[in-house]
């Protein structure tokens, strides 16, 4: 440790530095290697007055100039570039795509209405078919049903006509039948009496008979 | 008995200058200004009538961002003009946070006072003349006597409001900025010497035992993605808010 032992004398003031016991000189016991942090370019073997000499680092609160000046460099220059380059061109080419995306939304939305109206007119057009179709096929049906209606009145008719021309010639068969079956039995009764009494019976009354009996018998 | 010595604040920010004056915090204040130049330089040559991907993908996302998340809730339609200037902010302040994590480097840039400093005051001067410009003499009328308030309150606001607006608003960024990244900082190297200790300390034992600060180191470099982020975000997003409120006081 150092003593100053200041003395007056006829030339004024003078100071005489002087070490204590077990100290050397003006020198001290401490040297770079007793330093938390050696400082650049000195030898940890190299003698200092204090750990003062020492360097501490940067002070963690203060703003250390060299920083500040690049920092400040860096960022002005990058935010100038920003400003007059680097931002302009991709807004550029940014808003050249949204604006083409909303052309293609445009366009797309316009496609969409005319395509809505085509389908529109499309099913206003094929509903006016279908009408129009099933108007075709209910009046046709009701000319089919007119004249299904009428054919087959007539063919009604014709069946009873040919049916009543039926009955009147099987009516005509009958009576022919009839006659032939009657001359016969008048002829087999005449020939059958004269067989029995042995003369031939008056024709008028055996087919007045026969008649007769050929009447009851299908009227009975 | 264990014992851990930590080296003191200084020493964990000191590095030696690649050449006099051009230290660590240097190169990544440079590096950050030429990788966020590269990324939009990039990203502007790519083929902008396409579909984005790859770097312009990521730099048109940091803009509709910034506009979408940053600008539009704070400064309105008009503010789109000052989008330029928060990229940068933005931009710059995450550049210089991620270096953080990202081994060698492994220090944030606004870790250091000068940055936060710089970015503050330069945020302080802009939107006090952007309240000059939109408001002239009207801004400091605006600023220290709010509307509305009964006049003898006044001799109370207005201090509080000259000092909130005019000091403590450049002083609060630069803190929130700085502190929050240096406490990172200090607890990233808190937990890696932890760990080395435990490990390589020479007693068996406690080899175990360094997994847990292990972890916790892992934990906090995860934190510590977010908080790069999430700094650079309320930065850029306060400078917002102080620019609109200087441009539109009525907002």
């Amino acid at each position: 440790m150092l003593t100053a032992v200041v003395t007056y004398g006829s030339n004024g003031p003078e100071v005489l530095l002087s070490a204590s016991e077990g100290e050397e000189g003006h020198s001290s016991e401490y040297t770079y290697a007793d330093c938390s942090i050696i400082p650049e370019g000195k030898e940890p073997s190299e003698k200092i007055e204090s750990l003062e000499e020492c360097d501490p680092g940067p002070s963690p609160i203060m703003p250390e100039a060299k920083e500040l000046y690049w920092g400040a460099s860096s960022f002005v220059l990058f935010a100038l570039l920003m400003r007059f380059f680097l931002y302009p061109r991709l807004r550029r080419s940014m808003d050249a795509r949204y604006d083409s995306i909303r052309g293609a939304h445009a366009e797309a939305d316009q496609a969409r209405s005319e395509a809505q109206a085509e389908v529109a007119a499309y099913e206003a057009a094929l509903a006016e078919v279908k009408a129009e179709a099933a108007a075709r096929i209910e009046e046709a049906r009701a000319t089919l049903e007119q004249e299904r209606s009428t054919q087959l009145a007539e063919a009604n008719a014709r069946i009873s006509s040919a049916r009543d021309a039926a009955a009147a010639e099987a009516a005509a068969a009958h009576e022919a039948i009839r006659g032939d079956i009657g001359s016969a039995a008048a002829s087999v009764a005449s020939r059958t009496v004269e067989l029995a009494i042995g003369r031939a019976p008056d024709a008028a009354a055996v087919s007045s008979a026969v008649e007769g009996s050929m009447t009851s018998g299908a009227t009975r | 008995m264990f014992a851990l010595e930590f080296p003191p604040i200084n020493e964990i920010l000191r590095w030696s200058d690649l050449f006099p004056s051009f230290n660590k915090i240097a190169i990544i204040t440079v590096a950050a200004a030429l990788i966020g130049s590269l990324i939009f330089l990039l990203a502007g040559n790519a083929d902008g009538s396409k579909a984005p991907k790859g770097v312009r993908n990521f730099a048109e996302a940091i803009v509709e961002f910034i506009e979408g998340q940053i600008i539009m809730p704070t400064m309105g339609r008009d503010g789109l003009g000052w989008t330029p200037f928060l990229l940068s902010i933005f931009s710059f302040i995450y550049l210089c946070n991620v270096p953080g994590i990202i081994p060698v480097l492994q220090m944030p840039a606004t870790a250091r006072m000068a940055i936060p400093l710089f970015l503050s005051l330069l945020v302080w001067v802009v939107f006090i003349g952007v309240g000059f410009k939109h408001q002239g003499l009207g801004y400091l009328k605006n600023s220290l006597f709010p509307p509305g308030v009964p006049g003898p309150l006044y001799i109370l606001v207005t201090p509080i409001e000259f000092i909130s607006t005019f000091l403590v608003r450049p002083f609060s960024l630069t803190v929130r900025l700085f502190a929050n990244m240096l406490a990172g900082h200090i607890l990233l190297v808190t937990f890696a010497l932890l760990t080395k200790e435990l490990v390589q300390g020479g007693n068996i034992a406690l080899v175990p035992v360094g997994i847990l600060p292990f972890f916790m180191l892992v934990f906090l470099t995860a934190f510590e993605v977010l908080v790069a982020f999430l700094q650079a975000y309320i930065f850029t997003i306060l400078a917002a808010v102080y620019i609109g409120g200087a441009a539109h006081p009525e907002h």
